[in-house]
């Protein structure tokens, strides 16, 4: 370290040049190379057997969400005015660019209704024209309100409200396409109609660009405090401007290198910059903090000799916690998802980046400025400065109260490990949304009057064609089609084969609410499906049935996306498995719902491995770095307990685990291990120098606990700015990442530092 | 109203679209209209050519789905021709589950006149009457719809003729059609045969003037001097979908007559 030291102190100038050139062709790259990746297809895992199989699935019937435009007439949809809205409306989202096939936009305009006509089976639209009699609009509620396919599907319970169903192309969602249904449906506003966007697409449309956008708002602020912040901790405009100057450098190569390499922005990549400004900080504080009290200590030294002297007892804890620290996001590799790999590798390369640049850039700089002002040093002697002597009193506190402190902390795990027992998990999209988003309010209109919002695709396959005319097969259908939706309050309702059959079968027996069942004979049903196709019925009846009648999809609707509903309605399913089985019937998920659930499985099941490899490899590597694995051990003490109170308070406050969420546990041990090694290098170099156990703990508290809790205070009070976020899971984001680190920071100073002494490590026994 | 045609008049007037041909000797107007430039004169010979009064023939449909998978259906026909009035009845023989289904078609040449059609369902031992449909809609789940398969007045078309060619070693005119009024299909781009009069393949263009689907002939047969159509393909290029329909064992004129179109008939299977 000696070594580059000199290097930099006798090249400065020409290093600080290179330094801002490196920049400047990062900043080029991220110029000419920019690419935010909004598609939350591209986020899913594409090898996955429960992808492949979803999509190969989602192939054979056509299975894409739907954007859900609701229309609500408070007088009643049955009325002239409003019926040329729903046309209009459905003609103009049938022309949009996005809409492959007209048949592909599902409203009352276009709609089949199935219904017996003279003893035969008669397949039209619910209406073509606008209706001009008042009779005429009755006959239309009628057939509406006793067709069950269409009842509450199509049109409310209770008649005030309909839905226009759009699916679009694969992956053409944009923001443009968003705001401009939003500008047709605006539109048709007004007299007592009001109209409301909902659907899967838009959610996870609208939050893949919401988050970045999100963080783009964040940023400065979190910037702007962290150099007020900065400035009230190192008292010195240089000093600040020099750590800033680090860490913004270091986002810049970051995004430089990641852009570069044809790596788009992910939404979890844009939380980057504020990782590596409340992170990377962090170096900057201790080296900083050290030198000015060196300044305070020795005012006879050089600036060279300050220098050198920073960089060679800073170099061994900077260096250390920016590895462990990589080593948090590092973790994070094991996850199957992409962007989490992308964001986990250049977060890392970015900490890394901001440890290069503190040893380099700031002995430069600080060669080159000058030495910095050290904070107003009213006190001359280091021994009654108010932050030394309350250190020292605190130190001696902890020592004294020791039992108290174990005791309590005991019980504060115990607390939060029953917390832990009750975290669930939730992977839904809309629960990230802050409650008064539109999108939050259209989605809670549109499931309180339909079926709902959020759609699970079961897919039977049977081995042999012609199964789905099997009336054993279709019976267990029903049941299952009953029994999910009587057992799960989340599914509004399904849709399959079977309700095609059941309806045929009663209309062409005039109507007969005893016939809306599953005929006993095959062959009439396989003749009831070929009258369907002579009598001009759509294509929808192939997007539930292969038209082989080998495989089927049974569409469950689901109340909102929200995971315990979700799991609970996979669970009923799943017990019909066995039974399907011995019918020779395959059963299988697929579709958006399932797929989000198994995507954020794969993050949690990705999260506790990765949580566990931290834990390994942080303990590794302080026992390599202080050559002893006991301290490996006490060193994890502060972030083992942050993990615990952190999963505990989720716990009892029933804020369910999600992906972002999760997250934040293996990164904050890699931060959170920080304190410890700081506090611990300072220990141990105290307890060589003194060999006395009284002035080691004293003097460690001064001095570590000051870099460290002002490392606290700026970590913490940047992420707090998250808390003021419009998007959820940034605002859990910044409370998680304060928290762990308050209590990495509070563990550090207490329960750590006083196993370290009661242990009596470093201290030769001759005290 | 439709329904028969596909059969009807699809398979033995090669009814599609604009140009409904099929009877009649070889030369008798290839002769006249090789050299004509006046695409609604060859259009207007094809539409008025005579067609077979009556006969009969075994059909198969095979509707073919973008992965290769094949439905067919089999079924025997039966056609007459009463001027103002066609009827056509037909029974499916296969798939086993729909054997025995029979279905019937009445079309009039009055204007607005909607056709009449039953199908008698073995497993309710019912007739029933289908309504009528839309002649956008696909016939029997195939990719013709009702409208491919209707006799054409081509004074509802403007026609260009667009040029002369060679097609698969037969001299053709190509006729393009673009429909008066707003229909399911924006333009239909014909050609015919010179010598035959036939039509050999006939592309459609959707309301967004993109190509949809193309039919092809891909066997013809001469019978008691009349050209009938015995194996055509329709591809929907959108929807990568296609049906094959196949005529065998076909006769005319061979003295089927009304007592054969009858609900009770239908009821009694073949």
């Amino acid at each position: 370290m000696k070594k580059i030291t000199n290097l930099v102190l006798n090249n400065s100038k020409l290093i600080i040049s290179l330094l801002v050139l490196i920049t400047l062709a990062s900043l080029y790259s991220i110029k000419t190379n920019f690419a935010l990746e909004t598609n939350l297809d591209t986020y899913m895992p594409k090898s996955h057997p429960a992808f492949i199989y979803s999509d190969k699935a989602e192939e054979m019937f056509d299975i894409r969400d739907a954007i859900m435009i609701a229309i609500e007439d408070e007088n009643g949809i049955y009325n002239e005015s409003t019926f040329k809205k729903i046309k209009a409306l459905t003609k103009e989202v049938q022309a949009l660019e996005v809409v492959g096939d007209k048949d592909d936009v599902l409203s009352l305009y276009t709609a089949d209704n199935i219904k017996g006509d003279d003893g035969g089976l008669e397949i039209e639209a619910f209406f073509k024209r606008i209706p001009k009699t008042v009779e005429r609009f009755k006959e239309i509620e009628a057939g509406v309100v006793s067709n069950e396919m269409v009842h509450k599907r199509i049109v409310s319970e209770d008649g005030k409200a309909t839905l226009i169903f759009t699916k679009i192309k694969e992956n053409s969602f944009t923001e443009e396409l968003y705001n401009q249904i939003l500008e047709i449906a605006h539109k048709y506003e007004g007299d007592g109609v009001n109209i409301y966007v909902a659907g899967q697409p838009i959610v996870e449309g609208t939050m893949a660009i919401l988050m970045p956008q999100d963080m783009k708002k964040m940023f400065p602020i979190v910037l702007l405090l962290i150099v007020v912040v900065l400035f009230l901790v190192l008292r010195s405009v240089q000093a600040t401007i020099i750590s800033m100057v680090v860490v913004i450098f270091s986002s810049i190569w970051t995004f430089g290198l990641m852009l570069a390499m044809g790596i788009p922005v992910y939404a979890p990549s844009s939380l980057i910059p504020v990782m590596l400004i409340a992170i990377g900080v962090a170096d900057a504080i201790h080296m900083f903090s050290h030198l000015q009290l060196q300044i305070k200590n020795h005012s006879d030294w050089s600036k060279k000799k300050l220098i050198e002297n920073m960089t060679s007892e800073m170099f061994m804890p900077v260096m250390i916690t920016s590895v462990t620290t990589s080593v948090g996001f590092l973790s994070l590799l094991t996850s199957d998802i992409y962007p989490i790999k992308y964001f986990a590798a250049f977060t890392a390369f970015g900490v890394m980046a901001a440890m290069f640049l503190s040893l380099v850039l700031i002995p430069a700089a600080v060669n080159v400025l000058g030495l910095p002002k050290a904070p107003a040093a009213r006190k001359e002697d280091e021994d009654h400065d108010i932050f030394t002597i309350r250190a020292s009193k605190f130190a001696v506190a902890m020592v004294r109260h020791k039992k108290w402190v174990i005791s309590a902390t005991v019980l504060v795990l115990i607390f939060f490990g029953v917390g832990m027992s009750k975290v669930w998990i939730n992977s839904s999209f809309l629960a990230r949304f802050p409650d008064k988003n539109p999108l939050v309010q259209t989605d809670a209109f549109v499931n309180a009057h339909f079926l709902g919002t959020t759609t699970v695709n079961v897919i039977l396959e049977a081995t042999e064609i012609d199964a789905f005319k099997n009336p054993e097969v279709l019976k267990l259908m029903d049941k299952l089609a009953i029994d999910v939706e009587a057992d799960n309050e989340a599914v509004g309702g399904g849709l399959s084969v079977v309700d095609f059959i059941k309806r045929m079968n009663k209309v062409l027996n005039e109507d007969r609410q005893d016939f809306y069942t599953i005929p006993q004979d095959r062959d009439l049903i396989a003749q009831y499906f070929l009258l369907y196709e002579m009598s001009g019925g759509s294509d929808r009846l192939w997007d539930v049935v292969s038209d082989d009648f080998k495989t089927a999809n049974v569409q469950f609707q689901l109340k909102g996306d929200n995971s315990k509903g979700l799991n609970g309605t996979i669970d009923s399913i799943e017990e019909f498995k066995d039974d399907f089985a011995a019918l020779g019937v395959d059963l299988n998920f697929a579709g958006s719902g399932y797929k989000v659930l198994v995507f954020n499985d794969l993050i949690l099941i990705g999260q506790i491995k990765s949580l566990l490899y931290s834990f390994i490899i942080v303990i590794l590597l302080l026992s390599l770095m202080f050559k002893s694995f006991k301290i490996g051990l006490i060193g994890t003490i502060p972030v083992f307990i942050t993990t615990i109170i952190s999963f505990g308070i989720l716990g009892w406050l029933n804020i369910p685990l999600e992906t972002t969420t999760a997250l934040i546990s293996s990164i904050a041990i890699g931060i959170g291990i920080d304190y410890a090694v700081h506090f611990i290098d300072r220990y141990k170099i105290n307890a060589l120098l003194t060999n006395d156990k009284e002035i080691t703990m004293k003097k460690t508290m001064a001095h570590s606990g000051r870099a460290i809790s002002f490392n606290a205070i700026v970590v913490i009070l940047g992420f707090l700015v998250l808390t003021f976020s419009a998007f959820k899971p940034n605002v859990a984001l910044g409370a998680i990442v304060s928290l762990n680190m308050l209590t990495s920071f509070i563990g550090t100073v207490t329960v750590m530092f006083i196993v370290l002494v009661v242990g009596n490590l470093y201290i030769k026994s001759n005290k | 109203m439709k329904i028969s045609n596909i059969i009807l008049r699809a398979s033995f007037y090669m009814s599609v679209g604009i140009l409904l041909l099929g009877v009649s000797s070889p030369n008798l107007f290839a002769q006249d209209y090789q050299d004509t430039s006046d695409a609604r004169e060859i259009a207007y010979k094809v539409y008025n050519r005579k067609a077979p009064s009556n006969g009969e023939s075994d059909m198969t449909m095979t509707l073919i789905n973008k992965k290769g998978g094949e439905r067919v259906r089999s079924l025997h026909q039966f056609f007459i021709d009463l001027g103002e009035e066609e009827r056509q009845i037909m029974f499916f023989t296969a798939p086993a589950d729909v054997k025995n289904t029979s279905f019937m078609n009445f079309s009039y040449e009055e204007a607005d006149r909607d056709d009449d059609q039953w199908l008698y369902l073995p497993a309710l031992k019912k007739v029933k009457r289908i309504s009528s449909s839309s002649k956008d809609n696909e016939f029997m789940g195939s990719d013709f719809t009702y409208e491919d398969m209707e006799k054409r007045s081509p004074e509802r078309d403007v026609q260009t003729l667009l040029r002369s060619e060679n097609f698969n070693g037969e001299e053709v005119w190509v006729i393009e059609a673009t429909p008066i009024e707003e229909e399911q299909y924006t333009k239909r781009v014909v050609w015919v045969s010179k010598e035959k009069s036939l039509p050999l393949k006939m592309d459609f263009y959707d309301e967004d003037g993109e190509l949809l689907k193309t039919l092809t002939i891909e066997k013809t047969a001469q019978i008691k001097g009349y050209w009938i159509i015995t194996n055509q393909v329709m591809r929907n290029v959108q929807k990568n979908h296609k049906t094959v329909i196949s005529l065998d064992n076909v006769q005319v004129e061979n003295g089927t007559d009304e007592s054969k179109f009858t609900q009770r008939e239908m009821e009694r299977g073949l």
